[in-house]
């Protein structure tokens, strides 16, 4: 399997770039604005691989997406949830299919809570064995704590939902072998998770299992509660991000902010947004 | 320029076509009298401008399957004082509909050689320094750069897999083959594969 990751280390961003180099084909996940289309293509042909499949593992609020611009390159739709709602060309994947090509074998789990349309990609190496090696939970599980539920929809009764939802489907990857490596969307002091996110950008379920608070909570109320009281402001921009990632003409997205906002006093580099945090503060 | 008009001129030793993709698509189907050149982004341009220096002076059609690919291998041409006559981006459908033929390298996965190996005689193109591995059992061995020199001992009508380490060089070697119309296939995988799949080896002496 060929396996290369690209960040942008400025906002916390991972994405993937896995192949099979006998079959010469690859995938590439959660593509980058920030690194740009190009970047992708090129690392492929470095890597004598053409990228076949351009998979979102949901709409992103935080960060430009270059998976628009990426499957264009490639003449591909972007692959997506069956729940999003995107205006260019989608694959729409549900649980529990299967892309396959060469020995790597991708399998989407629907991961809703962050988003409604966010879903992880359980990896296999045929090659080696029937185990995952590899599980891409997006913005589903991070390193030490959970993506957060209200950037999908704005109503406060909406979020409890998501974060239940949130609820199931962590507690679905501790289903996995204690071996699987986690590979998140998202490390560090990105807006999309809580406090407890770590700065190492991958960890295993092992670890997880071992170390993650909020998968420490059995009891799913106790779970929403403690999501609900930790969030963070959310990412300025939010909604336009979005709106762009979703492929909406220009005409209809939301203008960018006025730059100048008030900082936070809490964290000095991260821009306060005019919309409160949805339903609670840090306590 | 047609596609037709470029074969020809290329086959006359008048044009060269450089394919910048990856070996594995190169493989699967390139233009007849197309040569494999996979762009990289890190010293790429001044091997390639070595090779054409000493090809003599004529006009080089880049091919590629994306405009990003081609852009920055025509860039990486310029840089070296090379100016492409054209760069067809579109990919195989595109040059086929402009009309240059193609030509591909069939696959044999490991374990079907295994059952049919009579069939074959297989040509492994590894230095000697990786025969330690052991070799397929009758295989003939041809380091990737004697294999021009070999071509009178292959035979028209013989039936050839091409195999190596990974499957990337024997995919050259079989490419360069097929473009003189040896029946070959290559091996996917190579001996990774075959071992992998517990097929068995003798030593190299042996086979």
């Amino acid at each position: 399997m060929f396996w290369q990751v690209l960040r942008d280390p400025a906002l916390g961003c991972s994405s993937y770039l896995l192949g099979d180099e006998v079959e010469g084909s690859a995938m590439v996940v959660d593509a980058l604005g920030a690194l740009g289309a190009e970047a992708y293509v090129l690392a492929a042909q470095e890597a004598g691989l053409a990228i076949r499949w351009v998979v979102e593992t949901h709409v992103h609020a935080d960060h430009a997406s270059a998976a628009q611009a990426l499957a264009a390159a490639m003449q591909v739709p972007v692959t997506l949830s069956h729940r999003a709602n995107a205006s260019f060309p989608t694959a729409a994947v549900r649980d529990g299919d299967e892309i396959r090509w060469g020995s790597l074998e991708v399998t989407v789990w629907e991961t809703p809570g962050h988003t409604p349309d966010s879903i992880s990609l359980v990896v296999r190496d045929t090659e080696r064995g029937r185990d995952p090696w590899v599980v891409l939970t997006g913005d589903s599980l991070f390193v030490g704590d959970v993506g957060r539920p209200d950037l999908g929809d704005a109503a406060p009764e909406q979020i409890r939902a998501a974060a239940l939802d949130q609820f199931h489907s962590v507690r679905r990857f501790l289903g996995l072998p204690d071996f699987t490596e986690v590979h998140p969307a998202h490390y560090g002091s990105s807006p999309c998770g809580g406090l407890f996110m770590s700065k190492k950008p991958s960890s295993t379920v092992g670890y997880e299992r071992r170390f993650n608070r909020m998968l420490d909570i059995a009891e799913a109320e106790q779970f929403v509660d403690q999501q609900l009281a930790l969030l963070k402001p959310p990412p300025e921009d939010a909604e336009r991000l979005r709106q762009e990632n979703l492929g909406a003409p220009a005409s209809e997205r939301i203008p960018a902010s006025a730059p100048g906002l008030p900082l936070s006093p809490l964290s000095p580099l991260f821009p306060v947004s005019s919309r409160p945090p949805q339903g609670g503060v840090v306590s | 320029m047609t596609g037709a008009q470029m074969m020809e001129a290329a086959s006359e030793g008048r044009l060269l076509m450089l394919d910048v993709r990856p070996g594995v698509a190169y493989a699967r189907g390139h233009a007849a009298h197309s040569v494999s050149v996979p762009f990289a982004q890190r010293g790429w341009a001044a091997p390639v401008k070595n090779w054409l220096d000493r090809q003599g002076a004529m006009p080089v059609v880049l091919l590629a399957d994306n405009a990003v690919v081609g852009a920055a291998a025509r860039g990486a041409l310029q840089e070296v004082g090379i100016e492409p006559e054209a760069v067809w981006d579109g990919g195989p459908q595109a040059w086929r509909e402009s009309g240059l033929s193609l030509v591909s390298v069939p696959d044999i996965t490991a374990d079907q050689l295994a059952g049919e190996l009579a069939d074959w005689t297989v040509i492994d193109v590894r230095e000697p320094y990786e025969w330690r591995s052991g070799v397929i059992p009758g295989a003939k061995t041809i380091p990737l750069n004697q294999v021009p020199g070999q071509l009178g001992s292959l035979s028209p009508v013989g039936r050839y897999a091409l195999v190596c380490a990974h499957g990337n060089r024997s995919q050259s070697a079989a490419a360069f083959l097929a473009d003189r119309g040896f029946q070959v296939a290559n091996v996917r995988g190579g001996m990774a594969l075959w071992l992998a799949g517990r097929h068995p080896t003798v030593p190299a002496g042996q086979a």
